[in-house]
């Protein structure tokens, strides 16, 4: 983020406008963050602590069973590695495509271009809704297999313009020289505009990466339930479709600990490397004002 | 960056496998399942009874466990499609609804073209003496497109629960009918203001598909008729139009003085662990539910004395009955994409095999002799593991061994099904036995064509979604039985109430 | 073309994978006005009969009425609380100083965003359940009010989602508007200063103003996507009960087909067509609007 719109030499002290400032941000902070808090107390809570409703921001009856519970749940490991397979090989996939289609028309000059960009705008704005769609990646016998989630995902049009505006934005003269040392269009690509576009990559990725960790609809759909990814996992157990551990009777009282310990265990990676990649984010929304 | 990357690349690839991993075998022949996974009793595929039967009969059984939520979907989904991911076999499926749609247009292998691929179903119909209630079970085209799983006597396996503790320690008797019940209920919330006695599990649904056949009634998602509006006449063997009739009036009306008076749970969908919580604490001392569940609940529990027990429907203004019970369940299907194995008629044979020969339906049952349980004489004696378990012996054997699973046991003899439950579930039983009609009939599905079934799946939405929104809103009392019921019923009869009406009573088997 | 092939080499399969996936399913649709039947293609057997056919039987469906009702309802409330809230919060942020608390305030509050559509859902329904929920008993033992299952009461649905949009998106969304601010002239504010505007006559004579045409492109392409609401949510946070209020359209479809026990795929592709048609019409008005008043386009 930028600094500080107005300098702090010329300001006056408005206290009306100042407790408002404070009390707004206050509000948003805590209401922020207090959901966290309290699925972190309750996962670390004794069953009978969150029976009785002692439970609110705090941990009472400190005890880690939960966690263990969900640890050692064979299922909850495999919808992990679901996951990160579609997390990882998602993102790689889109970044090559999204690669491959924004280089050619960055070029201004190509001829069809335009057609090219017409029909992926069009493509932003109608599409084939969830039947066709459907159908079209059953009729490609994908359904039942991992592709069915990393390929019909591979282009966002959103990211594939924010990419196109960074490569028309890098200097032509550095592609002249590269022309000049004898380098081809893929050589180009590869080796000059693709090292160069580093920040805006990450910027793509990361909301690619975001996006494949928490998709649930489409594995619903397409995937068998032994492929299906964390995300999903948990809405099962929530619904109370599916159990969070072997054999539920035994931990009734304890069902809501573990639920909150699935909650926090398959939404940290997210949290952990969203601070460290925040600038990134914060780049592609100014970008291209993404949004979902 | 790199290395890191592609370092987690191979381990999420790993995971993959690892958790893939089967046993590989050549020799065995190789069966994928589609399975009705229930949360109760999560699936496993190291139980006793699946690896015996596996190796037993030299199967390789590759059971994709759906979670129960999107089984019917998911099942619609792959015989719709038919693609690369169909299972050979798919468990507890029936042909009424959309998947009559699906048989009729050849999605699904019909089971009477070969009567003799599958002679242990054929010998288990003929020592039940199923022939008749069979033939309801085939579709418009006069073919059988699935194999029911079966039961020689209908077991009554749920139904009111209550704590048995309390009726004692305040002297109530077993409650005869819905004023006592009303009374026990209005009784405890007396003595703990803050509890909803009557509390639900799943949704409310379930305790009105046990407790409307009081009334003469069986509506919602998953009523008798599979009509959700309508209900079967059993007096003059005909459908009526259950969901704007009298009786349904006075039962809602039942209901909502429940919820009103604060003795029915307004948490009405809720899944089996918040159940468990409410009775475990004592917020709650009635439900309507399976009695595999009684011991769970027991064993959650830590008040002092604790004891639940199941008790016989109670009478209504119809009489006393439970919700209807087919001696015919839910059962096999085979996607008519397995008809391309060329080894098409093994699979069928191997399935009966192993699903309805009398060896085989034991393990399913009861487990290894000698391992889970002996015989003394005709007693069966279970283990001292089973017997002790504290969350009952059905629980426990479903759990740790994989025996009287729905969907994998699809041959029930109720003589056998008794042992596995302490002796006051075959007192119920013989008490619900000795009673008139406690479990009626299930009326067999209208043989639609096809056209007509598309016409009455279109009303049926339509008057399926209306009634559940104004069913909760009468319960709720969001809106006034008296008051508004003239608009209710309009509302029915514009969206086409007396049509859909009009389209069972045409096609229906008994004419 | 000459030495230019290598270019369309290089965007030769992303080409075709776009026309595969992103076109052939918008053909696709032509199943509106087709009769779909099991195992015979995605195309349908024959055409209906009348053509319209699927038309005429989701229009006489009060369901989808309902549905459509609900959509519209839920966009405009949801626009009308969570289109200003973010220029709100923006505008106050704007006033804060310490660089500290803004870079706290900023992680902390573009978090939620990150976060699955499940885990929102599922982390709502554990502080409303109504028997071990944090804020029903809140309410009951501070206030004495009773004990309520908001997540199934119809009248709580839209404002829960609106909620939990807000808790989502707001400090997110703002980012747009903060980077508008700083792009205001600083002369601005000190000419101001000069003359003794108060801080509040910024805000309103300057920072407002100045930041209006990105208010205004945003609406439009709020309103340009009033028909495309979060559906995965809706579909997390739907009972049988809230039904009447929260069924949407892409929900209605979904129940039609994919989830349901009777699919009707020619059917659910005439609510879907009809649905994306008035999205596009919404769209390409909102972008025509954004073009006069912007002078050029959003896309």
């Amino acid at each position: 983020m930028k600094k500080a719109g107005v300098s702090k030499g010329i300001r006056r002290r408005e206290p009306v406008l100042d407790c408002l400032t404070a009390l707004v941000m206050t509000l948003c902070v805590i209401c922020s963050v207090t959901p966290f808090l309290y699925v972190f107390a309750m996962s670390f809570s004794s069953g009978a602590a969150i029976t009785n409703s002692h439970v609110f921001l705090w941990p009472v009856g400190f005890n880690t069973e939960a966690y263990r519970t969900v640890l050692a749940y064979p299922h909850f490991f495999r919808a992990y590695g679901y996951t990160l397979l579609f997390a990882f090989g998602g993102t790689l996939i889109s970044l090559v495509m999204t690669s491959l289609l924004a280089y050619p028309l960055s070029k201004t000059w190509l001829r069809g271009r335009k057609t090219v960009m017409r029909m992926v705008v069009f493509s932003m704005f109608f599409s084939g809704g969830m039947i066709p769609n459907y159908l079209l990646v059953s009729g490609l016998h994908l359904t039942g297999t991992v592709w069915a989630i990393l390929i019909p995902f591979a282009v966002n049009q959103f990211y594939l313009i924010i990419l196109i505006n960074f490569f028309s934005a890098l200097p032509s003269e550095i592609e002249e020289a590269a022309t000049i040392d004898g380098l081809d269009y893929f050589g180009i690509l590869l080796r000059i505009v693709l090292p160069l576009s580093k920040p805006a990559l990450t910027t793509i990725g990361l909301y690619t990466f975001v996006f494949f960790w928490n998709n649930w609809f489409y594995p619903l759909i397409y995937l068998k339930s032994s492929q299906y990814p964390v995300m999903l996992l948990l809405r099962n157990i929530v619904n109370g479709s599916a159990s969070a551990s072997e054999g539920t009777a035994r931990n009734a009282a304890l069902s809501i600990a573990v639920k909150s310990a699935v909650i926090l265990v398959s939404s940290l990676p997210v949290l952990l490397i969203y601070p460290f990649f925040q600038k990134s984010f914060v780049r592609g929304m100014t970008l291209g004002a993404v949004k979902g | 960056m790199k290395r890191t990357l592609s370092l987690l690349l191979t381990l999420a690839l790993l995971f993959v496998i690892c958790g893939a991993a089967h046993a590989e075998g050549g020799a065995p022949l190789k069966i994928s399942i589609y399975y009705n996974d229930n949360p109760t009793y999560p699936f496993r595929d190291d139980w006793l009874a699946l690896t015996y039967i596996e190796e037993t009969y030299n199967v390789d059984l590759e059971i994709e466990p759906v979670p129960f939520s999107d089984y019917g979907t998911k099942v619609n989904n792959v015989l719709t499609s038919q693609g690369d991911d169909t299972p050979d076999v798919i468990f507890s499926q029936k042909t009424s609804g959309g998947i009559a749609s699906l048989a009729l247009n050849g999605a699904i292998y019909a089971i009477s073209d070969n009567p003799d691929w599958t002679p242990n179903f054929n010998a288990r119909v003929a020592e039940f003496g199923l022939e008749e209630e069979l033939e309801t079970c085939r579709m418009s085209d006069g073919r059988l497109y699935y194999m029911p799983a079966m039961y020689d006597i209908p077991v009554y396996d749920g139904g009111l629960i209550l704590r048995q503790d309390y009726l004692e320690a305040k002297g109530f008797e077993a409650p005869g009918n819905f004023d006592d019940l009303y009374a026990i209920l209005k009784a405890y919330k007396e003595d703990y203001p803050d509890s909803y006695p009557l509390t639900t599990i799943y949704d409310v649904g379930f305790l009105e598909r046990m407790t409307m056949p009081s009334w003469g009634l069986s509506l919602g998602t998953y009523n008798s008729t599979s009509s959700q509006v309508l209900s079967w006449d059993y007096e003059n063997r005909a459908y009526f139009a259950g969901a704007i009739s009298r009786q349904y009036r006075d039962y809602i009306t039942f209901l909502h003085r429940l919820y009103a008076e604060g003795l029915l749970d307004p948490e009405m969908t809720q899944d089996d662990a918040s159940t468990t919580l409410k009775l475990a604490t004592g917020a709650s001392m009635a439900v309507y539910a399976f009695y595999d569940q009684i011991g769970g609940w027991e064993q959650a529990s830590e008040i002092e004395g604790f004891r639940l027990a199941l008790y016989p429907p109670l009478t209504g203004p119809s009489g006393a009955h439970h919700m209807p019970k087919a001696r015919l369940m839910n059962g096999i299907i085979f996607p008519v994409k397995t008809t391309q194995r060329e080894d098409f008629e093994q699979v069928v044979r191997k399935i009966d095999e192993i699903l309805f020969s009398e060896d085989a339906y034991m393990v399913w049952s009861l487990g290894l002799e000698g391992k889970t349980y002996t015989m003394d004489g005709d007693q069966v004696v279970f283990s001292d593991d089973i017997l002790n378990a504290p969350e009952g012996i059905t629980k426990y054997m479903q759990n740790a061994y994989g025996c009287g699973c729905g969907g994998t046991q699809c041959v029930f003899r109720s003589a056998l099904e008794m042992f596995k439950n302490k002796s006051d579930f075959a007192a119920v039983n013989t008490e619900v036995a000795a009673m008139d009609q406690a479990m009626q009939y299930v009326p067999a599905a209208p043989a639609f064509d096809d056209l007509t079934a598309e016409d009455t799946t279109l009303l049926q939405g339509a008057l399926g979604d209306a009634y559940a929104v104004w069913n909760d809103a009468f319960i709720r009392g969001t809106r006034d039985i008296d008051a508004d019921w003239d608009t209710y019923v309009q509302e029915m009869k514009d969206k086409g109430m007396d049509e859909y009406l009009a389209l069972f009573n045409q096609f229906s088997r008994y004419q | 073309m000459g030495r230019y092939w290598q270019l369309y080499a290089i965007m030769l399969v992303p080409v075709c994978y776009f026309l595969l996936f992103k076109y052939v399913p918008m053909l696709g649709n032509i199943l509106a006005f087709r009769r779909f039947k099991p195992l015979t293609g995605p195309y349908g057997v024959s055409w209906a009969q009348p053509p319209l056919r699927y038309f005429q039987q989701f229009m006489g469906q009060e369901g989808f009425w309902q549905a459509f009702r609900n959509t519209l309802i839920i966009s405009v409330e949801n626009l009308a609380v969570n289109f200003p809230f973010p220029i709100i919060f923006a505008v106050l942020f704007n006033e804060l100083t310490s660089v500290k608390a803004r870079r706290f305030i900023q992680t902390v509050s573009y978090m939620p965003r990150f976060i699955s559509t499940v885990v929102v859902i599922s982390i709502l329904s554990q502080m409303l359940s109504p028997s071990t929920g944090a804020v029903n008993r809140l309410l009951s033992q501070v206030l004495g009010l009773p004990r309520i299952y908001y997540l199934n009461e119809p009248a709580f649905f839209r404002p829960l989602y609106i909620l939990t949009d807000m808790w989502q998106y707001t400090g997110w969304t703002a980012i747009i508007y903060l980077s508008a601010i700083a792009g205001i002239e600083k002369d601005l504010y000190e000419a101001a200063y000069m003359d003794g505007a108060s801080r509040f006559q910024q805000i309103f004579y300057i920072t407002i103003p100045s930041i209006l045409p990105t208010i205004m492109v945003m609406l439009i392409l709020n309103i340009g996507n009033l028909m495309s609401l979060g559906y995965e949510k809706v579909l997390l946070m739907q009972t049988p009960t809230n039904m009447a209020a929260s069924d949407i359209i892409d929900t209605y479809v979904y129940r039609l087909s994919l989830g349901a026990s009777t699919p009707q795929y020619s059917l659910g592709t005439a609510v879907g067509l009809f649905n994306g048609t008035i999205g596009l019409v919404l769209v390409t008005g909102a972008n025509r609007i954004a073009r006069r008043l912007t002078g050029s386009g959003i896309y």
